[in-house]
């Protein structure tokens, strides 16, 4: 048995033989392995190099170049460190940094709370789960583009619904997507209405796993539910909700459907995104090197912040065991 | 048949992969010789098609051209389609696929300059915004057509257009039909009031509120706000009209910050202030401002040209009713008020493989057969000076009568940095208009981001 522990990778060989084999002979069958592991994932590095690797590393590069656009493509001229210099004293790269930093705490935070308590909801139904959880997978499984679409004619401050709501019962008529604040709240709500749901199936995928005996337990103990649901349910819970909030907050950093079918980054630039400016400063203006600039701070911002939360969170629930 | 040839190509090269397989006995080696040997494939594939089209262009009788183009005519009939039919009558042996592209100005030339930079060979033939030639004419993204059409081609146009095409010498584009902002006015309302068609800003406000005030109309004047090129396109008219410009002489840095530059945003703000303009100008482009005019709802429109066919086609509750007259000014200024130059040109993507089926279709469509048909049944202002100055095309539509009566603006787009100057100026007028922004500091903020941009720094 103790070639398994040597070759866990390989439990075929390890667990097959009685006998454990001369070295020399394993280590044939374990190259042999090796090149059968690399030939079959060949294919599948060849496709992720060709499309994720390398423009990702072309980015990078671009980010630090000066860059020239013309009709026969880019060419990169040299080394420069102008373009994240440029960013640093923008205001708009700092602007978009804070709408996007902010965007992205509030919607995952409400949406992590709305999410839970649909999940502890949905859990506790006996009657009609399976119907309920289809509905609220509609949001989620539509197109950001159609839902944004959607809010756009709710929105409207011309003939959009919300605005004769508001008309109707007396709150006059606001301006949702024509005014800094109110955009952003909106952008938020359409955000939040379409995100929560899948906080909400992870959840309830993690309420579902946790054992019958704890409860039982505080039962006995005669313990409240609200005591229940800190002392017990919340714990156990932790590692399930620190996943849901890692997801969302990757697609929270790199907001840009929603702004961009809904107020192109105004009014202003008020919901301008770190991905909008992106957008706009590459494609609009044909700054490539400060737009790639963009693109690779935010990426390093994200993964700086999801690293953190990871470790703050193993550090956390350490004695849990995640 | 270009197809099949590809196909064969491409079916051929499948079979050697395969047979290669067959031969490579090893099992380890399987899956690594093929990936190898599709990426090959690849490139083969690719070369072969290129010499199969190389082949195929001679030897075929008709051609497939294709051609970028926004939606043109909001009702009725597709302008696009009606003229590619008529082409295609013309010349048999070319035929034209249309690309519809979107109807937001900046999101056409994002996607049009993202595909051509990349080396896309689609689409052949484009229409372009007016202030795309320096942009397009500095990066290589559009063939310079002065090298291309001998310059006797370049006299049909009314005078003026080609050098707004021009940048650095030379002509990027063929003006293809020209814009400009007009006042269109609810004829109805103002004959039950006896009031005049107004010609300043302020006796237009005056009249609006004197109508909205009789319960004759909810608002008084609607036009384009959001924040985006149109923004800038209105505010050029103010700004022009109040004595002020955007760039210095030299086109180095900024002119904008004036006392005339905030006396124009802030008559716009005052427009919204006053409840003449509706709040959610903001968040108005064409289509909203034309739709709230058409269904009744607003006094006056600022618009292009096409909003007056639209607002005499059906689904229109002001049919009949619509008049239209040059912008007006502002007091103490001598009537009319500047119209900001719009419209659209033909340019060709330097990739294109059809060059020569490119020049007879633009050569075609600037031609006076085709800029009738748009004057006519389309009510689109001709480029072709020809087709512009007969009497049976003017006596057609009160939009071209009024065409020769008006002052133009152009916007001040021939430097390439346009898109970022322009920016400037729509998001800081957007920003004065929802009143997040006082518009003295609008107008001081747009003009530091002009001349960042005009120095090449900045976002």
């Amino acid at each position: 048995m103790a070639t398994l522990g040597v070759v866990p990778s390989t439990p075929v060989t390890g667990g097959g033989e009685a006998t454990p084999r001369p070295a020399g002979k394993h280590d044939v069958n374990r190259k042999r392995l090796a090149r059968l592991g690399w030939s079959f994932s060949t294919p599948a590095f060849v496709v992720i190099a060709a499309f994720t690797i390398f423009p990702i590393g072309f980015s990078v590069a671009m980010s630090l170049s000066h860059v020239n656009v013309s009709g026969s493509g880019f060419s990169l001229n040299g080394f420069t460190g102008r373009n994240y210099s440029t960013l640093v004293h923008a205001p708009q790269w700092r602007y978009a940094l804070g709408f996007t930093v902010v965007y992205t705490i509030v919607t995952v935070l409400v949406e992590v709370i709305l999410g839970t308590c649909i999940a502890l909801v949905l859990e506790r139904l006996t009657k009609g789960r399976g119907l309920m959880m289809a509905l609220l997978l509609v949001p989620w499984s539509m197109i950001t583009v159609i839902s944004a679409e959607l809010w756009s004619y709710i929105y409207d401050a011309s003939y959009g619904v919300l605005d004769q709501i508001f008309h109707a019962v007396g709150l006059g008529q606001p301006i949702f997507l024509g005014t800094p604040t109110p955009a952003i709240v909106a952008m938020m709500v359409a955000d939040i209405w379409k995100t929560t749901p899948f906080v909400a199936i992870i959840v309830l995928a993690g309420l579902v796993m946790l054992p019958e005996e704890l409860y039982e337990a505080s039962e006995m103990d005669g313990a409240s539910g609200w005591t229940t649901f800190w002392r017990v349910t919340f714990p156990l819970l932790r590692p399930t909700i620190a996943l849901a909030v890692l997801f969302r907050v990757l697609q929270a950093f790199g907001l840009f459907d929603l702004p961009f079918v809904l107020t192109q980054g105004g009014p202003g630039y008020s919901t301008t995104s770190l991905a909008v400016l992106g957008y706009q400063v590459m494609f609009q203006d044909l700054n490539f090197g400060p737009g790639a600039a963009v693109a690779t701070s935010t990426a390093v911002l994200v993964l700086i912040g999801c690293l953190l939360f990871l470790k703050v969170f193993k550090a956390q629930v350490g004695e849990e065991g995640s | 048949m270009k197809d099949s040839k590809v196909n064969n190509d491409k079916k051929q090269l499948a079979d050697d992969s395969g047979a290669t397989r067959r031969v490579a006995g090893k099992r380890s080696r399987l899956v690594a010789s093929t990936a190898a040997l599709s990426a090959l494939g690849l490139v083969a594939a690719y070369g072969s098609a290129a010499a199969s089209n190389h082949a195929t262009r001679h030897a075929a009788s008709v051609t497939t051209i294709t051609w970028s183009a926004s939606p043109i005519s909001t009702s009725g009939p597709d302008l696009r389609k009606v003229l590619i039919a008529n082409f295609e009558k013309a010349y048999p042996n070319i035929k034209v696929q249309l690309i519809s592209a979107p109807t937001n100005t900046d999101t056409n030339e994002s996607q049009l300059e993202t595909q051509i930079s990349g080396g896309s060979s689609s689409p052949d033939v484009f229409m372009g915004d007016v202030i795309w030639p320096a942009v397009f004419g500095a990066h290589g993204l559009a063939v310079p057509l002065s090298t291309k059409f001998p310059k006797s081609f370049f006299s049909r146009f009314a005078p003026g257009l080609v050098a707004g095409a021009t940048y650095q010498g030379k002509v990027y584009a063929a003006p293809f039909f020209e814009d400009q902002g007009f006042l269109y006015y609810r004829k109805d309302l103002l004959k039950k009031m006896n009031l005049p068609v107004p010609k300043t800003w302020e006796e237009l406000k005056a009249e609006s509120l004197q109508l909205q005030r009789a319960k004759l109309v909810k608002y008084g004047f609607v036009w384009e706000g959001a924040d985006y090129e149109g923004a800038t396109c209105d505010f050029m008219e103010y700004l022009t009209d109040a004595g002020g410009k955007v760039l210095s002489s030299n086109g180095k840095s900024s002119a904008l910050n004036t006392p005339a530059a905030v006396k124009a945003l802030t008559f716009m703000r005052s427009l919204v202030t006053s409840g003449v303009t509706p709040a959610a100008i903001t968040t108005y482009q064409e289509p909203q401002a034309m739709n709230t005019f058409d269904n009744g709802q607003a006094a006056f429109l600022r618009n292009w040209d096409y909003a007056y066919s639209a607002s005499q086609s059906s689904g229109s509750k002001v049919i009949g009713d619509v008049g239209v007259a040059p912008l007006p000014t502002f007091q103490g200024q001598s009537y009319p008020g500047y119209s900001n130059i719009g419209g659209w040109n033909l340019y060709i993507n330097p990739h294109t493989r059809y060059m020569s089926q490119d020049l007879t279709f633009i050569n075609y469509m600037t031609g006076a057969a085709a800029e009738h048909v748009m004057a006519t049944q389309f009510s689109e202002i001709p480029t072709n000076e020809s087709v512009r100055v007969q009497k049976s095309v003017i006596a057609v539509n009160p939009v071209l009568a009024t065409v020769p009566h008006t002052r133009l603006v152009a916007r001040p787009s021939q430097t390439p940095e346009y898109p970022k100057v322009s920016q400037a100026i729509y998001q800081n007028v957007n920003e004065a208009l929802a009143g997040s922004e006082s518009p003295a500091k609008a107008i001081a903020n747009a003009s530091a981001g002009i001349n960042t941009a005009l120095s090449g720094g900045g976002l």
